[in-house]
């Protein structure tokens, strides 16, 4: 490093090479406050580095945050990302209103909605994209988001109705089929009343397997089923029986089959913006190629030079045109850390997506405060515990790991990630973490314990040995040369993918179980690819790491990773029990009494210890100053039409800390444009349910 | 000579198959697929992505198809980047890596040549050993080092040069220095070993006894001896710098082919991963026929049988 720098210092006094003239012209602005070169474009165009090469511009088909990240700029939904909180607001769907038990959603569309080819958008054209995100031939990975729709899961996994002899339909809640969600009967009576409507709200009907094979094989486990099926006909589940429907060609109706209060926030994934039905049917599975895509959001695409560069261009057609700021994105499809902060740092990008910051610049990056982001996301890191392999399959045992890490010192060390001991992230749902305060007060009360004491598993060593000692290993020794010899090393390991952070977490972890237990826990990498299957069979020694980012703002998106027999929390630990009550919160309307319900869940979940939270991740990534609008959101998705570049240095950003509560009237202007008419509505429908029935009709 | 040549071209196609074939057990030896993420896609999706993408065909009618597609010259789909065709992603990324590995390999013929005949022509004087000096020094400073370094230097320290991406000749001549360094050092020494044998053979003290001036011993007579060496280092050399390399194409951000074979690894994805093996092979053993070939033009000692 010292001959280095030294070499570089040599090296810039001889740039008698004629590089001088140069070096004064751009470099002088260059240094001081900012990180590396700082002068803003003159031209409004945002240079932003979006992560991996997309899969698709087709905005059904790819699951990742690059392509969610481009794709946002591309189409339009009923709602779109608050650029703050990522809460949904208005979008193409002016207004909407959910009916009172929850499974019903009717959404007004606005009447200027186009697509890049000038098509009006259409209550229909949501109903041709929802119908063909769930066709079980577009193989949509995304399709699982959407499942609370109406048999959209079963015309997804080419299921079928039974129809009896008299024309009838079997119906689900006669057969308690599967999981504990019997399926609720829901009357949901919203708009206008059709027979698709009277359809979609009669009880929930029946579906099985289509395939022969898998039907038999469905049946075999259930006499009563085999012998009611049997015989009768079987209906596929078509495009056309899932649960959404164009009441008019502006009304959009969407019915579940049980209430998911989160599913609003669902609704700005890619996976539900709009595409435009006659270039998909026209060019089939080309439709998104640069020569015959259409789009639907507030940028169209310019060029698109795959692994080089996307440029979207400021879409005339976009019904919110006069609020987009930017005349064109260049979208950089780059993942390599150091080359993204090269880029930066000369000024060749204006900001990039998260956790790009490597590890060694950490130190140096974060002292630009006005570019350096470091805010909760709505993401977890933890390590999964196999519960189904000894030693591991001891609950004590669990706790033990769990309290022996010392999560402060974890956070120094790691710096972008904030200490954590719950199974939801931290600093993300306030409404929800308040719900929960009381709940575990009132838990804890119950079980003769109090919060303090709840708080302290941040890091608790004494107890964690006192654990041990009760699973059957106790830990002999002093402090600093703790032993068990009972345990069985050769039975756990930290598995992770090959990264350089999960290599230093898993050390840090390692050295923390040596100190405390007296246990070295073996470490094993692997590559991503390698690693996944394992993870997914839950097929690996002891803990593996694993991240999660939450899908929508809700705590849902990470308490339901262990929900079901099914579930893909990848620690085979399944409770019925924590199934009903998660199936209980989520059929609660109301908010406050659902967050108490969820919490009840999280504190059930929480004693098992099928987890080990280690820490809330941070952001991480820069953005150049005068890069205004775009904001540390727990998602890191950028609404784009709020971003905009300031020419005037004296409105710069000078603190990302404070971004969040920072007051940027542009944005704020357009937010509340936005936001007017629903808010009216939703003040209107607390006030006097008839007010807001006339408030409806007025329009 | 035309049998010879003939007989070459004939054994590129089952080499081809066999190179296909074994990566193709390769790659089903990876454990993980394309589709796989963190987030653990219910059996109903699995099952409508491996009906879509031939997966779920018994394995046999699955090798058949891509020896199929082979021989036709014809890959078939990403499987990572739908409706795109693998032969028009490696038509679309190959420019990119043979724009940047002729660069550099004309840079390094032209550095390379003239340092390894001075050193020669000046066996063991102080020019000689410097430049071998420097030549062992390219040889031993991977790129991936070297790239970095040019970077700090360049782009972030004095900010005359872009540290990545594509884009016009300032972006290229860091990724081309970097890529031409190891290559000037290899064609010096090769250059001035070959150089060395060759001016104390025979021929060329028959040429000077001759009388003939020294240009023309060196240029017309030294010359065409002395570089075989360096054109058999081209053959192999050249194929792959057209076809790209992973190391500075990741450095520099460069959208070559070396890149995009490695994404396509760390895909799975499988039609692209065969599609540029199959296609490096044959380039490499085209490369090589032309080597071969022009050796005869170079020394008139060589015939083909």
């Amino acid at each position: 490093m010292i001959k280095l720098a030294a070499f570089r210092r040599t090296f810039a006094a001889i740039s008698l090479f004629g590089i001088a003239a140069i070096l004064t012209g751009c470099g002088a602005s260059a240094r001081g406050r900012y990180f590396g070169k700082t002068v803003a474009p003159t031209d409004n165009i945002l240079r932003y580095v979006s992560g991996s090469e997309p899969e698709s511009l087709d905005p059904a088909v790819p699951n990742g945050q690059p392509e969610a990240r481009i794709l946002m700029s591309l189409y339009d939904g009923l709602v779109e990302y608050h650029p703050k909180t990522m809460e949904p607001i208005p979008s193409l769907a002016e207004t909407w209103e959910v009916g009172p038990d929850g499974t019903e959603y009717l959404f007004h569309l606005r009447k200027n909605g186009k697509f890049s080819n000038g098509d009006p958008i259409t209550a229909n054209d949501f109903v041709y994209t929802f119908r063909r995100g769930f066709k079980p031939e577009l193989a949509s990975r995304n399709a699982s988001l959407g499942y609370y729709i109406k048999y959209s899961e079963a015309y997804n996994s080419g299921r079928a109705f039974v129809k009896d002899s008299n024309g009838q339909f079997l119906l689900k809640k006669d057969f308690s089929v599967g999981d504990s969600s019997a399926g609720a009967e829901t009357h949901d009576t919203l708009g206008p009343m059709s027979d698709f409507h009277r359809y979609l709200d009669s009880p929930e009907r029946l579906t099985v397997p289509g395939d022969k094979k898998e039907l038999d094989k469905f049946l075999e486990d259930d006499p009563k089923l085999k012998a009611a099926v049997t015989g009768k006909e079987l209906v596929p589940v078509k495009a056309e029986d899932i649960g959404v429907e164009a009441a008019d060609d502006y009304t959009l109706r969407i019915k579940l089959y049980q209430p998911a209060p989160y599913f609003l926030g669902l609704l700005g994934h890619q996976f539900f913006r709009v595409v435009d039905k006659n270039v998909v049917e026209k060019y089939g599975n080309n439709w998104s190629r640069p020569e015959n895509i259409v789009t639907s959001g507030a940028f169209k695409v310019e060029t698109y030079r795959p692994y080089d560069v996307l440029v979207v261009t400021k879409d005339p057609n976009y019904w919110d045109a006069a609020n987009v700021k930017l005349d064109k994105i260049e979208f950089y499809p780059l993942d390599e850390q150091t080359t993204i902060l090269n880029l930066y740092k000369a000024g060749s990008i204006d900001a990039q997506y998260n956790h790009t910051v490597p590890a060694p610049w950490n130190e140096t990056v974060r002292q630009y405060t006005a570019e350096y982001s470091l805010h909760p996301e709505v993401a977890t890191e933890f390590y999964v515990v196999n519960v189904k392999r000894p030693p591991m399959d001891n609950v004590k045992l669990r706790q033990a790991f769990a309290l022996a890490i010392d999560r402060d010192a974890l956070a120094v060390f790691r710096k972008t990630l904030k200490p954590l001991v719950d199974m939801t992230p931290e600093g993300i749902f306030p409404k929800y973490e308040a719900a929960r305060q009381k709940i575990y007060a009132e838990e804890l009360t119950k079980q003769g314990s109090t919060l303090a004491e709840w708080k302290a598993r941040k890091y608790d060593p004494e107890k964690a040995r006192r654990l041990m000692a009760e699973a059957g290993f106790p830990v002999q020794g002093s402090a600093g040369s703790y032993s068990s010899p009972n345990f069985p090393v050769d039975k756990v390991s930290i598995t992770y993918n090959t990264a350089e952070s999960n290599k230093a977490v898993a050390e840090f972890v390692q050295a923390q179980w040596k100190q405390n237990l007296g246990v070295t826990v073996p470490l094993e990498n692997m590559e991503f690819r390698t690693f996944l299957p394992l993870l997914n069979k839950v097929d690996y020694n002891g803990f593996a790491r694993r991240g999660w980012v939450g899908d929508y703002m809700d705590p849902y998106t990470f308490l339901g990773l262990y929900y079901s027999k099914a579930n893909e929390g990848g620690t085979g630990w399944w409770d019925p029990k924590y199934d009903k009550m998660l199936d209980d919160a989520n059929n609660t309307v109301d908010t406050q009494k659902r967050f108490e319900k969820l919490a009840r869940a999280e504190f059930y979940i929480s004693q098992q210890q099928i987890i080990i939270p280690l820490g809330t991740s941070g952001t991480s990534w820069l953005k150049k100053p005068y890069v205004k609008g775009m904001y540390p959101n727990p998602g890191t998705l950028h609404t784009w039409k709020f971003v905009y570049i300031e020419p005037d240095q004296s409105k710069w950003t000078t603190n990302m800390d404070n971004i969040m509560n920072e007051d940027d009237p542009v944005v704020t202007a357009q937010l509340a444009e936005l936001t007017a008419k629903q808010d009216t509505l939703e003040n209107s429908q607390t006030a006097s349910p008839e007010k807001m029935a006339a408030a409806d009709t007025g329009k | 000579m035309f049998s010879f040549i003939l007989r070459r071209l004939l054994i590129i196609v089952p080499m081809a198959l066999l190179v296909v074939t074994l990566t193709w057990v390769l790659i089903r030896l990876a454990p993980g697929n394309f589709y796989s993420s963190e987030k653990k896609l219910p059996p109903a999706i699995e099952a409508n992505i491996k009906k879509r993408y031939g997966l779920d065909k018994p394995w046999y009618q699955q090798y058949g198809l891509v020896m199929l597609n082979i021989v036709k010259l014809d890959f078939g789909e990403s499987l990572k980047y739908q409706g795109q065709t693998v032969n028009e992603i490696i038509g679309r990324h190959l420019p990119y890596s043979a724009t940047m590995g002729l660069l550099a390999y004309l840079l390094a013929l032209a550095v390379g040549l003239s340092a390894g005949i001075f050193a020669a022509l000046r066996q063991n004087s102080l020019w000689d050993h410097g430049s071998m000096a420097i030549a062992m020094l390219g040889l031993s400073v991977p790129n991936f080092v070297l790239g970095p370094t040019l970077v700090l230097v360049f782009a972030l320290d004095l900010y005359i040069l872009p540290p990545a991406r594509w884009g016009g000749i300032a972006n290229l001549i860091l990724p081309v220095i970097t890529l031409s360094a190891i290559y000037c050092a290899y064609i010096a020494r090769l250059t001035r070993a070959g150089m060395l044998e060759v001016l104390r053979s025979d021929y060329i003290r028959t040429a000077r006894a001759k009388g003939l001036d020294e240009k023309t011993v060196l240029l017309k007579h030294a010359l065409r001896g002395g570089i075989i060496p360096v054109v058999s280092f081209t053959g192999p050399a050249l194929a792959g710098l057209l076809a790209g390399t992973v190391v500075v194409e990741r450095v520099f951000s460069i959208p070559g082919l070396g890149n995009i074979f490695i994404q396509a690894v760390l895909n799975r994805d499988e039609p692209l991963v065969l599609g540029i093996v199959a296609f490096l092979s044959i380039l490499i053993m085209i490369f090589n026929l032309a080597v071969d070939i022009s050796y005869g033009f170079l020394d008139p000692r060589i015939r083909y049988e």
